[in-house]
Order: C-alpha cells, then structure tokens, then sequence
C-alpha cells in the first residue's frame, strides 16, 4: 500500500478524527467525513500474529485502498510490523480462489456451490451412516474468527455428534492450555502486556520475541530504554534478534529447560528463599505420571494420575535437581543457576517469565508450563502489575477462538469439557439441544486425526484457514494418505496451498474484512470488526460455508440467528458460556467502539487486567488479595516434574538438533504473506542455519546448497552462517513458511503425553553438501 | 600493474596508449558520469563494480570487457553495461535493485578476471568495498518511523557489523522503540542487499560511492 506523504498527513488526521469521536467504526457521518477522496476507515484487529495489534483499514469503491496502525490501539498505538504493514496485500493476490472446485481424476473442476456442498454432505452423510460420527471430522485455526468456531463446534459437537473438532492451536499452544488448566483450573494468562512496561526482569524461555512478536518486543525493549534496572535474559538453544538485544543470553542444550528450571526451585528451596505464606495459603503439591510415552505409536493414549504431595515430600524430592546436576542436563553452568534463583527470588525485582514455541513444542512441553508457574508459585511473584508469567501466543485467535470456544476435540467453550455431565448439561442447554447429543468421549487430537486417514478410519475432513499438508511434522506419511485419497478431503481457504494440492473439494473463502469477526489475543483482549468489502467472486464465510453443510445434514435449526443479526446473536448465545464463569465477555455492541477489551469483562463494563487479585479481578473480594477462585480449593498447583529425555537426540548418523520456527516477514506457511511481493522480496526462502564451526567443518560456505536429511525425509536448503540467527554447535536451524521446501518431512511427529502437541523443535539430522 | 601480460590479450603498446588517452576519457567522461550514469532508477550517480574493482579511472582502462566476471557470477548479478555508459560501455556492473552481489566466499568474479581491473589480492569477502549503503530517506523508513521492519539489517550479510540497530524511545506512542538501522561505512561492502530488500516501492536504502577516508576524523 503506497501511500504518498500527502495522503499519509490526510489519512492521519482522519484518524484523528476518528480517534477522538468516540471511534464509531464505520460511522457514516464520520466516514463522509474522513477524507475528500471518500475513503471510509474502520478498525479491525490485524489479521497474522497473536500480539493484536489495531489497524485502520481504509476503503473505497469496494476495494481496500489503505491500512495503517491505529493510533487508538492500545497494543500498538499506530505502528505495525513489516507484515501489517502490507496487510491488505495479502488479500489481492492474484491467484485469490474464487469458486468452488471439485476433483474429477486428477483434475480440479469449476463448480456450483450448490454441487460442491451437495458432495460435501453426500460424502458426510455416508460416512456417518456408514461408520458413525466419529468417521468424519473438522480441522480448522487459531485464526477462524469466534463465529467460526463457534459454529464448528455447535454443528460438530451439537449436531453431527462427534468430538472430531481440532484446531491448528494444536501445534502451537496446546501444551501452554494444559498448564493453564492443570496449575490453574482456568485457561489464559493472569496477566497482560501491562507486565511489559512495569516490570523489571524479564527472563525469555524459548521465544524469539524480536521476530515472532515485533510490535510486542518494541514495547518490551522501550521499557529497557526508560528503566536502567530493566534485565532482559534470553534462554535458548540459537541466537537470534532478541539475544542481540538481551542483556543476557543463556545457551541451553535442547530439553535443557526441564532441568535448569528443576534446579532453580532446588535453589530457592535449599536456600528458602521461596513465600511461605504464600506457598502455604495458595498452592498445593503434586506428582503426575511419568515416563509416558512420545507418541510415536498410533492411538497411544496415556493419562495422567496425580497423586498429591505435601510441600516437605515435594521439597524431599526436589534435592536430587541440583545445580550440578542440571548443568550435566542443559549445558547452563550451576553458578548460571544459582544466579536465575537469585533473580527470580529477588524482592527488589519484578520477575516476568515470557515463553512461546520453544517451551510449548516439546514432548514434555506441559512439564515445562508448569515448572515455570511453579517458580513463580514458590516465590509468590503472580498475580502482580508487573509480576507474571505470560505465555505468548503466535495466532491472532488462538485464545479467542480456539481455547475459549474450544475448538479442541476434548474442550467446550468457558473452560468446559465434554468428559464432564455436567459441562455438557450446560452446554446443552445454551445449545437447546438434547444432552446426550454431546459425546463424552474425547475426539481426535491433530496428530490422531491425520493418523486416522492414513488408518483409514477417518473418511471425511474439512480443512478450514489453515494449511496442515504444509505445517504438520512427520508430514510425508500423512501428504501420502491424503494423496491416495484415504479420505475425503475438503479444504476451505483464500489461496492454492500444499493443502487444497490434495483436496477433493476447494472451497473459497472470505478473508479478514471481507466479513465480520471477532478474534481474542494473548493478553485475553477481543476484538471486533465489521464487514468492509466484498469477498472476490463466489467467495463465502466459512460460517456460512458450514451452516449449508449443517442445513444439508439436518442441523440447520442449530443455527436459528436472524440474517440481519447473524453476528450478533450468535454471540450473545455465546456469551451465555462465559457470564458468572470469570471468563465473562462483553455485550456484542461494547466491542463495536473499544480497541479491545480484556475478559473478564466487569458488570461496569470494565476490562480486567489482572486476574485473581483483589486488585483488579472482581471474582476476589477486596482484601482477599490473590484467589485461584478457577482452581480446587482455590489453591493453584505446583508439580512435580522431572527432566525426562527428548524422543529423539543426534547419534553418529544423525548428528545435528532440527529445529524449526518463524520469521518477523512471513507468516505461518506464508499462504497470505507470500502472496506479498515486497515480503516475498525481503525474505524469499527458507535457509539452513549453522553455526560457523559446524559449517566449516564440514567444508559449508555461505549460500551453499546443503541437503538436511532425518530418519524421515530430507530437503535441500541454502546454508545460512552467521546471518539473523545463529543456533548453538551441533544445531541446525530452519524455517516453515517456505511452501517450495517441505521442511516439516523431516521433524518428526512425537508429541506430549498430556497436551498432544508435537515436538517441532527437536528431532535428529545429518546435513552435507547437496 | 601488470596487465601487459599476455593472458589479457592487451599489447604494451596498447596499453600505453589507454595510458594516454585516459585523462582525456575522463575528462570527457566526467560530464558523462554525472549526466549518462545517473539513471533515475539507480540515482547513485556512479556504477557499483564487481568485488574488488580498483579505482574507478584505472577500471575503466584496465577492463578488457571480456564478460568473464559476469560468466562466473553464480547469481548472474554482474551485468554489461549498454551505450548508456559511454565510455563504460561494455564493463561490469551490478544493479542492485535487480539482482545485488551476494558475496560468494570464494569472489569467483574477482579469480576470473583476467586483466587486473578486479584485483586478485582481495581474497576475503568482509574486506571487499564496492560502495556503501546509505540510507538516502529517512522520513521514507519504516523503522525510523517506528515499525518493526528492519529487513535491511537482518538481510546484511554482515548484520551487527554493517549494519546495527540503534534503539530509541518513540515519543509518538510513549511505549515503543524505533529501531534504526544505522550503517557503519568501514564494514559495509557495499553488497546491495539491503538496497535490493528494502520493501519501499523506492528503496530508501542504497549503494552509493564510497567516499576517501578523511583524514580529520574524530573517533569517540
């Protein structure tokens, strides 16, 4: 979107404008008013990562002329990233998908929506008939707007009858879900991005903030800027952006956080430097399973038993982590230890835990959750201004969506889950459905269900905003499922991917603006927009997309909301889920004026900033100070977590650690920033990164063609040495958006036991010269 | 110099002549210079060499237009100039827009050059100095307004030596950084990746002529 000064200066002071007229989005009066060229501006949430930032999107004769950061938002005050930047960009590609096609051989076929939909129910209903409910199945995103799945789950759960329900949050915060709902009784962090400007320390366990989250690392960083005493220390097994601008930066050998954060409580229990009172008035102890399985196996299914502790056994147990002992493990020196100890326990300082993918993919990335809060359990710094840990998420709606309408195949919305009558009765009701509707038996996970079509026993999938044949590890196997047409495939999205590649039935889909949503961010911020254009072509909602299903299978009546209100009923229905829960949302018009508001939202209409403190939650009275009203006895959990080993570590054969992750100017498969030739410029392919020992070693140059290869699969890649990241000796680091380099052949698809969510991050590899 | 060698195919008498007749080019050519080189696309003012270029005048006498630099680039970033360059016509270049140079360890351009006119004594990439980077709009940077771009910087094939990110508080939001590429001319070699990256329809970013070391400088 180039804009020339003259229209920037203009577009600014509508804004202004804009800003402070209450900000009616899309106020007609206002959008008159906006400028001489007759551009109407709106607000809306940024389509890519989970930071959500606020842009204005300007409109005129249909077509979105400009965006920019909106000045109001409170995330991001007017700035945006490289990709917000260019975001309407990513709507115009010229290849947008604008009719439905439907596989005829091996060719792809212009259809009707009445036939492509007529097959999509034709081919359900025969599964259903045939093999029961549980044969077919929904996969959709973190970045379905709440009115998607919402509706996924009301015709999925409520309708059809199965679980079946998934969400590519499963590859990224599923693990961060457990943690929240087995230390805490309540998903979703307590506290918000205020943390970033009033804290002091800032100890970043396996997150490249400075990419992944930009606009939220710009804000971290100005805190640093204004307050001397702000320490900012990065663990990690790579160097990146955000080493560079850490005052420290901690090098870890890969699963290493399992036992650098076990000798961390060891310290601060040795030494008792941990809150008494605190420990004493607001936690319990407890053991969980262990030496479960990776989940290599199909249709493993391990379960958890806790076995409760008291704080002496758990101390008792604690004394075999030493610092000795966990710098054998993680490759941190013992005095690095004792000194995390000192920081975290330090009560001249606030300490702040920040982590993202390098905690949650990971086969024991729930243990590694917990053993986070329970440092920040033991030394009483939670539920503070300024004091939390603060899970990051990477999706614009993974909480808004998929965690709080639960989108999983074992969740419901508001913390609920389908394993419990009485979270089903309730359901049920909202629903006006009978409650036995709703199975009781837990669908299939991500993993499983790619698993399933390769079994054969999953016949028909829906792909909705996500593109799995790109993103899902061990991916060979399941690519070589979905192309021998094991199962019917149907993939709803705005551009050709790796994943409409192997579909049988394409459908096009309205992106963005193009429709209304809402989304939910990390810091349990909503957000709505309204729609501002037209999708191109034949191009539907997916709401819609999903209601012709329900219709055609019998369900339409789950879905009773008035054209004119649609949007608006369904999320007052929604709504009902969360009042009186502590997840409570905000009628559906408070969010048409604000930038956001954080749930739990206060019966003044009020956002809460902090949950579970008197300071700020209205579910604790005023004096009680902090209350885990969420948890069982209002008491949050400390675990007992060992180290455990990774399912797959280099030998001879395979000697370098796999890693995988984003980068600031592409996002996720890149299927909408790929589409933007200035990113595609700035960054146009995925590279091997190397340490400069390693390369040399083995006779490696800069930009030479280097073939990584596991016991999986392999891939040609471009050697990148001492370039923006740089991973520790023996590892090799690579990226996923690339839709020309499969990288995710080679990561291998072990997952958690508690969360199922695999392991991106570590797996074994050899890499020559190609 | 030794271009008199037989392997360049330039006799001495021919090269005496160059000789001669070199002031005389560059006397007419300066008008050209400043009139024919500076294209509106490029708007350097001057032609970014292949690695290890010698000076410009010395170039333009020692290069014996024989495309071999060109031949061995892998990137195909090094281009013969057309009629526009005068007395140019027929040297190497690179547009850096289009395709910049990519610094191949190993400088096969410099190795293939056959007359000297790229000099064989670079051998190492971080010392070659074809240009520099210059940020040449800075109302025109995103980072320095305050977005979280900077491909510039995480592009530079010697990020964190050539190019640095200064970090400033932004007074406009009161909560955020602006983080400013800030480029150091005595490491950059004036590759053109940032130029070529640079995600401004116009890069705001770009290779211009290195200007001799002066001697007053202040160090701090």
């Amino acid at each position: 979107m180039e804009l020339t000064r003259r229209d920037f200066l203009k577009a600014s002071a509508a804004a202004a404008a804009f800003a402070a007229a209450g900000a009616q989005a899309l106020a007609p009066r206002l959008a008159s008013a906006a400028d001489d060229k007759g551009i109407k501006w709106g607000k809306a949430p940024c389509r890519y990562c989970g930071v959500g930032c606020c842009v204005l999107v300007g409109v005129k004769d249909g077509k979105i002329v400009a965006t920019k950061g909106d000045p109001a938002g409170p995330v991001n005050k007017g700035l945006n990233c490289i990709k917000g930047y260019f975001l309407s960009k990513a709507l115009y590609g010229k290849d947008r998908l604008t009719h439905p096609l439907i596989r005829k051989g091996n060719k792809m076929v212009k259809a009707s929506w009445d036939e492509a939909l007529n097959l999509i129910a034709s081919k359900y209903k025969e599964a259903i008939a045939r093999s029961g409910p549980d044969s077919v199945a929904i996969y959709g995103s973190g970045q379905w707007t709440v009115f998607e799945g919402y509706t996924a789950v009301k015709l999925f759960k409520g309708g059809i009858g199965t679980n079946n329900v998934e969400p590519n949050a499963r590859l990224c915060m599923a693990s961060a879900v457990v943690g929240f709902m087995n230390t805490f009784g309540s998903d979703e962090p307590m506290g918000c991005y205020d943390d970033l400007d009033l804290g002091d320390t800032y100890i970043l366990w396996g997150a490249n903030m400075a990419e992944a989250h930009p606009v939220l690392f710009s804000r971290l960083i100005d805190n640093k800027l204004k307050n001397k005493k702000v320490k900012i220390i990065d663990i990690a097994t790579r160097r990146t952006r955000t080493t560079q601008m850490a005052d420290e930066y901690i090098p870890m050998v890969p699963q290493g956080d399992l036992a650098a954060l076990n000798a961390i409580a060891h310290v601060i229990l040795r030494d008792k430097l941990y809150d008494e009172s605190f420990v004493k008035q607001h936690v319990s102890f407890k053991r969980g399973t262990e030496n479960q399985p990776y989940g290599l196996k199909d249709k493993e299914n391990p379960k958890e038993e806790p076995k409760p502790l008291t704080f002496d056994e758990y101390k008792q147990l604690m004394k075999q982590f030493t610092p000795e002992w966990a710098e054998k493990l993680s490759g941190i020196p013992a005095k690095k230890i004792e000194h995390l100890a000192q920081l975290y326990t330090d009560k001249s300082r606030k300490v702040n835990s920040l982590w993202t993918m390098g905690v949650n993919q990971h086969v024991r990335g729930v243990w590694v959750n917990n053993l986070i809060y329970n440092l920040h359990l033991l030394t009483g710094k939670i539920c503070k201004p300024g004091e939390n840990p603060l899970s990051l998420t990477g999706q614009p709606s993974a909480c808004g969506t998929a965690r709080e309408v639960g989108t999983f195949a074992h969740r419901l919305p508001a913390d609920m889950v389908v394993m419990n009558e009485a979270h089903r009765k309730k359901t049920a009701e909202i629903w006006g459905i009978d409650p036995r509707k709703i199975s009781p038996k837990v669908g299939l996970h991500t993993m499983e269900m790619f698993r399933a079509i390769d079994r054969g026993e999953l016949k028909c999938l829906w792909i909705q905003c996500t593109n799995p044949f790109q993103s899902i590890p061990n991916l060979s196997r399941y690519r070589k499922a979905a192309q021998a047409r094991k199962a019917f495939i149907v993939v709803s999205d705005i551009y050709p991917t790796r994943s409409t590649e192997v579909a049988d039935v394409i459908l096009p889909s309205a992106s963005w603006v193009e429709k209304e949503g809402v989304f939910g961010n990390t810091e349990r911020r909503t957000q709505h927009w309204f729609k501002m254009i037209e999708p191109p072509g034949e191009a539907k909602e997916d709401t819609w997309q999903l209601i012709e299903l329900a219709k055609r299978l019998g369900h339409g009546n789950l879905f009773p909301y008035s054209q004119k209100n649609f949007h608006k009923e369904m999320w007052e229905e929604y709504r009902k889920f969360t009042i009186g829960t502590g997840k409570d949302l905000a009628p559906y018009e408070t969010y048409y004026k604000v930038r956001g508001l954080r749930w739990p939202v206060k019966s003044n209409g009020q956002e809460t900033r902090w949950r579970y403190t008197d300071a700020d939650d209205a579910y604790v009275k005023k004096g009680e100070g902090v209350k885990f009203y969420k948890a069982p006895g209002n008491k949050a959990t400390i675990w007992f977590r060992p180290y455990e080993p990774p399912a797959e570590s280099p030998n001879s054969e395979y000697p370098f650690w796999y890693c995988t992750g984003r980068l600031l100017e592409h996002w996720h498969t890149a299927t909408m920033t790929g589409r933007v030739p200035e990113l595609k410029r700035a960054m146009p392919g995925a590279t091997l990164e190397m340490h400069p020992e390693d390369a040399a070693r083995l006779g490696i140059k800069n930009r030479d063609k280097v073939k990584v290869s596991s016991r999986r699969g392999s891939v040609v890649l471009i050697a990148e040495i001492n370039g923006r990241g740089k991973p520790e000796k023996g590892n090799v680091f690579t990226t996923f958006f690339d839709e020309t380099k499969l990288i995710n052949d080679l990561c291998i698809d072990a997952f958690d036991p508690l969360s199922k969510e695999p392991d991106f991050k570590k797996c074994a590899v050899k890499v020559e010269k190609a | 110099m030794d271009s008199d060698t037989t392997n360049t195919g330039i006799s001495r008498r021919l090269f005496l002549k160059g000789s001669i007749l070199t002031p005389l080019t560059l006397a007419l050519g300066g008008a050209a210079i400043s009139a024919v080189y500076l294209r509106p696309t490029q708007a350097r003012g001057f032609y970014l060499r292949p690695p290890g270029a010698i000076e410009e005048p010395r170039f333009l006498a020692a290069c014996v237009k024989c495309g071999k630099c060109a031949q061995a680039c892998p990137y195909q970033s090094i281009v013969m100039a057309g009629g526009e360059a005068g007395v140019g016509i027929g040297t190497p270049h690179i547009i850096p827009r289009e395709t910049p140079c990519y610094l191949c360890p190993d400088l096969p351009c410099v190795k293939a050059c056959p007359s000297g006119a790229l000099d064989k004594q670079l051998t190492e990439v971080e010392k070659v100095r074809m240009g520099t980077a210059v940020i040449i709009d800075r109302e025109g940077c995103l980072s320095i307004r305050g977005l979280r771009c900077e491909v510039c910087y995480r592009q530079c094939p010697l990020i964190d030596k050539a190019i640095t990110i200064e970090n400033r508080h932004n007074t406009r939001t009161g909560e955020h950084t602006i983080m400013e590429p800030v480029i150091h001319k005595d490491k950059c070699v004036g590759c053109g990746i940032c130029e070529k990256v640079c995600v401004r329809e116009k890069p705001v970013i770009a290779v211009q002529q290195r200007v001799t070391e002066q001697k007053d400088f202040y160090e701090f």
